[in-house]
């Protein structure tokens, strides 16, 4: 069964994931049974336009008034992508870095596993953690919906899910090819999250601030939100974040496979 | 017979600090011991051969294939055990010797089964809840499990308590049988002098002497002593071919020698020796020697 990295790091993570498949599922049905009553507060309207333009901007207020909106609000626009890239980066860290930090990379690289099928490998493994996390969601999401009158189609929740494992996915790649390139798996978690700050600092003064607007396309907070997630349908902007994944970590082949391997 | 192993001004640095400094190195075929101090460069060797690190200067061949260019074929032929073994605690033995036999292809369980049973590890406990001796034990069955053609060990008998180690000397004794080669590092010198069939000594990076074992210890330094009935021929016992040193303590003298004895013991016999002890040197001896020699 565990013949191969893929299996072997896959099977490793089947608690932590089922801990996070649960935390993320629990989540989405304590936002959506408050739909109800939000939906039926007196005055909801006039509350949400007292919020400043701005506010209203970054977090879709505007929307609110429909169970997307709400939930586009609510979840997708920070607790979901900080958390698929909390899941993304500290996986991508472990990944390689992790392990020769531990030490165990060592024996693992003197096989006929080389460095370039190792890194593709565990991208292989984060992608598909990632996705199984993302399925998760997509079935939490599809399942409230009834129950609570969220009124959320099943293209919508596909995409939303789309969006968050591809963000997921862009900074947990980030973090594998640093991870991969350094042997340091606080250098990985640190240049990953600093990215991943610097990407959403970057979305949020760009919804604000009129010369920071152009920018904004850059910011794969951007890319996985502009219009949604939920009712975005399939932007391009998700083929830039594929793209980028896939690049960071091709670009970190040749730097791992041509560095020392830290001696435990 | 062609070199296994062959290294031409094989040098490494770590940012700028010397750790091995141009090792010129053939090993034939048979049991290779790398002995030397802690912090020689026996593991900077090691790793760079294992194909984990590039040389700053020169290079090294195994098996005629270079260690950077061909670094997956030289990987595919070689057993590996690190100075610091570390598997992943949360897998058994068996769990994790199966995970490295599917990633090389071909491997007999029933070998890996055998090699477990031989050193007396139990594969199914949990490597986290092991001792160091028995994590190492995992160590050695990974390393020889897929019957490679060269075994590269760092450090390999260090846990082990003494069975274990006879054991394990066995194992390293039928590889070379087999007509594997088996380089094995090491600071406790009596263990390689058992098994192996050349030595190299390192020290502060670079090579100090490469040597067959039995031409180590025929030319070594040896000492007899002479116990006479009367009193020691003191300056003929000096005079004598290959004698370095001669101390007398009543009727006994020491002396120290190096290569026969054949022209001290012509020397002596006229005196009437009526006691002769010699001590068979071992490597520690040669190695202090060379050490002294060189300093």
């Amino acid at each position: 069964m565990l013949r191969n990295v893929f299996t072997k790091s896959l099977w490793d993570q089947r608690r932590s994931l089922s801990g996070w498949a649960a935390g993320v599922a629990l989540l989405v049905l304590l936002e959506a049974a408050l739909w109800p009553s939000v939906r039926g507060m007196a005055g909801f309207d006039e509350l949400l336009n007292s919020y400043p333009q701005a506010m209203r901007e970054l977090f879709n207020l505007q929307d609110f008034t429909t169970g997307r909106g709400f939930l586009n609000a609510e979840l997708y626009s920070m607790v979901l992508p900080v958390l698929f890239v909390v899941f993304g980066i500290g996986r991508g860290a472990r990944a390689v870095a992790g392990e020769e930090e531990a030490g165990t990379l060592e024996v693992l690289l003197v096989t006929p596993v080389s460095t370039t099928r190792l890194v593709l490998q565990q991208a292989a493994v984060l992608a598909t953690a990632t996705a199984a996390l993302g399925a998760v969601l997509f079935a939490a999401v599809i399942a409230s919906s009834p129950v609570f009158g969220l009124g959320i189609g099943v293209a919508d929740a596909a995409t939303g899910s789309l969006s968050m494992v591809l963000i997921g996915i862009e900074f947990g790649f980030l973090a594998l090819a640093i991870g991969a390139a350094t042997g340091r798996r606080a250098a990985a978690i640190g240049a990953a999250a600093t990215a991943a700050l610097a990407a959403y600092l970057l979305y949020a003064i760009g919804q604000l601030t009129d010369p920071v607007r152009p920018w904004l396309p850059l910011s794969p907070f951007h890319q996985a939100l502009e219009g949604g997630p939920l009712g975005a349908g399939l932007p391009a902007a998700y083929a830039w974040m594929a793209l980028a994944a896939a690049v960071v970590v091709a670009a970190a082949l040749p730097v791992f496979e041509r560095r020392d391997i830290a001696a435990h | 017979m062609d070199a296994v192993i062959s290294t031409v001004g094989l040098a490494k640095s770590y940012h700028g600090r010397p750790a091995l400094l141009g090792i010129d190195l053939d090993v034939p075929p048979g049991v290779f011991g790398y002995l030397g101090p802690n912090g020689a460069g026996k593991t900077t060797t090691i790793r760079l051969l294992a194909g984990l690190m590039r040389p700053t200067a020169g290079r090294a061949r195994v098996f005629g294939l270079d260690t950077v260019l061909d670094r997956e074929r030289v990987q595919l032929r070689i057993g590996y055990l690190p100075g610091m073994f570390v598997a992943y605690p949360r897998m058994t033995g068996e769990q994790y010797l199966r995970y490295l036999a599917g990633l090389r292809d071909g491997v007999d369980w029933s070998v890996a089964e055998a090699l477990a049973k031989r050193l007396d590890l139990d594969l199914g406990r949990r490597i986290g809840a092991l001792s160091h001796g028995n994590k190492q034990k995992v160590g050695i069955v990974q390393a020889f499990m897929h019957r490679p053609d060269l075994l590269i060990l760092d450090e390999p008998t260090s846990g082990l308590d003494p069975l274990v180690q006879h054991e394990f000397l066995g194992m390293v004794r039928e590889a070379r049988d087999e007509g594997r080669t088996v380089f094995l590092s090491s600071h406790v010198l009596s263990e390689v002098e058992a098994v192996a069939d050349t030595v190299a000594m390192l020290r502060a990076g670079r090579l100090v002497v490469v040597e067959s074992v039995q031409h180590l210890k025929a030319r070594a330094l040896r000492r007899i002593d002479l116990t006479f009935e009367g009193p020691p021929p003191l300056a003929a016992l000096r005079a004598a071919t290959g004698v370095r040193d001669a101390h007398p303590a009543d009727r006994t003298v020491q002396v120290v020698i190096e290569g026969s004895a054949a022209d001290l013991l012509q020397a002596a016999a006229p005196h009437r020796v009526s006691r002769i002890v010699t001590h068979e040197p071992d490597l520690e001896e040669i190695f202090l020697d060379y050490y002294q020699k060189r300093a």
